[in-house]
């Protein structure tokens, strides 16, 4: 592990996008919509009396935190491994004295820090128009950061795992968008998975997409509690583990196969 | 006549263009059925908990889901192309490849809108027709020709009105080249996917006349309920007709500003 290498990539990455902020803040802000859209449809059925048990503030606080975190765990740098295998420019990488992972590591750092420059004073000012409820306890504040490293780490490895297809097949990135539409559905976007018809949250609870985004915000928000709780950080753990001997079976296996297209 | 000439040979250009990579019709079918099967069970995990979401109901909801698909797909098929080579990424006007659009002895914003055509988008205005279709059946009350007529003429002045906002747009970029101006309407137009009261006053006073998202789809789907003013009929046609002038002169004018790149 050359650490020193790896670093100096992510810095250098992090400085030549911020120059290009402007583009990224663009990007940020068509991902923060979704969620939006359903912070208002869900605060506008909860105006007169709860839905599902949740208030009006209470659908605001989920959706506002959902916002923050779901940029946090997005990796965008899923939708560019395959094009890098595609055109070639992967050769560059495997010369390079440090693992290619550090090459997505550093545009997952990067993207973080030029994202959530837009992300945070956009959902703050929404926080401040919107008057969100909510009640956190030191416990759900306390477990929320490994929850919400564990979500990263999972949407991480899980992506990355499906764009490495890219090595058998050239439209693999299809695949990512059926995981994105899995993540809208289950993962607590459309509705907190609370919220969903009785076998369609059972489905929930067991795939792996909603531990990559709205578990941390159920812990944060105490939604998700006693041995739910544990049992749901288990679960995530778990998937983790399947997403990264999955992703280290693909790399290993597919970069035997890879025939370096181009110049 | 000529111009009608011109149009069905971008049209067969185009076809030909996507024949070529027949794989594509998979991936597109496959992101259509996400969208549309996304789009429908939100709709379903939300009525499952609601009854009626400020005043619309669930058949209501899916036929403003369907005005939502039909126009996406509309821009997809014959303005999105064209504009995008313009203005998108690496488009015409930051490479300087407008210079071979601007010595053809056509219209220019005629060239910049009907170039390119995704013959592709036909697979979702298919779902979209037939979210409407269903929608109608299960709105339970036969269409008068009134009705129809007036949710043609609605979704015209709609459709006008994506194309207008778009063009106006794609006329900014000529002040501020490489500024992705239509990404943030590809973002905001998600809004429209449910009824434009939802949103608080602030948003819904932008939505009506400064984007149009709301009189672009809420206005369609209340025709297509019979729950139109004659009021609000001839004031989205009389603002798709102010923007679509608005829209001519801002274009013309960056126009006029384009002083190729580099050579």
């Amino acid at each position: 592990m050359n650490l020193r290498g790896g670093w100096a990539l992510i810095q250098s990455t992090w400085a030549s996008w911020l120059q290009y902020r402007s583009f990224f803040f663009l990007l940020a802000f068509g991902w923060m919509i979704p969620p939006l859209i359903y912070l208002f449809v869900w605060s506008t059925a909860a105006g007169g009396a709860p839905v599902g048990g949740l208030t009006r503030g209470e659908f605001v606080a989920y959706y506002l935190s959902l916002v923050v975190v779901n940029q946090i765990t997005y990796s965008q740098t899923n939708w560019t491994v395959g094009d890098v295998i595609r055109s070639g420019g992967l050769n560059a990488q495997l010369l390079r004295p440090l693992s290619p992972i550090y090459h997505a590591l550093a545009s997952e750092v990067a993207g973080k820090v030029v994202y959530l420059l837009f992300v945070i004073p956009v959902a703050a000012v929404l926080a401040l128009l919107l008057h969100p409820e909510a009640q956190v306890t030191l416990q759900g504040a306390l477990l929320f950061l490994p929850a919400l490293g564990l979500a990263w780490a999972l949407r991480f490895f899980w992506g990355y795992w499906l764009a490495l297809l890219a090595f058998w097949a050239t439209r693999a990135d299809a695949l990512l968008s059926l995981q994105d539409a899995l993540i809208f559905l289950l993962g607590g976007q459309v509705a907190p998975v609370a919220l969903l018809p009785g076998w369609l949250q059972a489905v929930a609870v067991a795939l792996p997409f909603r531990y990559m985004v709205s578990f941390p915000v159920e812990v944060l928000l105490g939604q998700v509690a006693g041995p739910a709780l544990w049992a749901g950080l288990a679960v995530q753990a778990g998937w983790t583990a399947v997403a990264v001997v999955l992703f280290s079976l693909v790399w290993r296996f597919g970069v035997r196969r890879y025939a370096a297209v181009g110049g | 006549m000529h111009y009608v000439k011109l149009l069905r040979a971008f049209i067969g250009v185009s076809l030909q263009n996507s024949l070529a990579y027949r794989a594509n019709f998979w991936i597109s079918l496959l992101n259509a059925l996400l969208n549309l099967g996304t789009g429908v069970l939100g709709l379903g995990v939300l009525f499952s908990q609601v009854a009626t979401l400020n005043g619309w109901t669930w058949p209501a909801t899916l036929a403003l889901l369907g005005v939502y698909l039909t126009l996406d797909a509309l821009r997809a098929l014959c303005i999105g192309p064209s504009l995008e080579a313009l203005a998108g990424m690496d488009g015409e006007v930051w490479t300087g490849r407008l210079d071979f659009t601007l010595v053809r002895p056509v219209d220019v914003q005629f060239l910049a809108s009907f170039r390119f055509w995704q013959p592709l988008a036909l697979l979702d205005l298919g779902l979209g027709v037939g979210v409407l279709g269903v929608a109608l059946v299960r709105l339970g009350h036969t269409l008068t020709l009134v009705n129809g007529l007036t949710f043609v003429l609605t979704l015209a002045a709609g459709f006008t009105l994506l194309y207008a906002i778009l063009l106006a747009l794609t006329g900014l970029v000529f002040w501020s080249p490489g500024f992705l101006f239509t990404w943030i309407f590809h973002s905001l137009f998600q809004l429209g996917r449910y009824p434009v009261g939802l949103y608080p006053g602030w948003l819904r006073l932008v939505l009506t006349w400064v984007v149009p998202v709301g009189v672009m789809t809420t206005v369609p789907a209340q025709a297509l309920a019979g729950a139109l003013t004659p009021a609000a009929l001839l004031g989205s046609l009389g603002l798709a007709l102010l923007f679509l002038l608005g829209a001519t002169a801002l274009f013309r004018t960056g126009l006029r500003r384009y002083a190729s790149a580099s050579s």
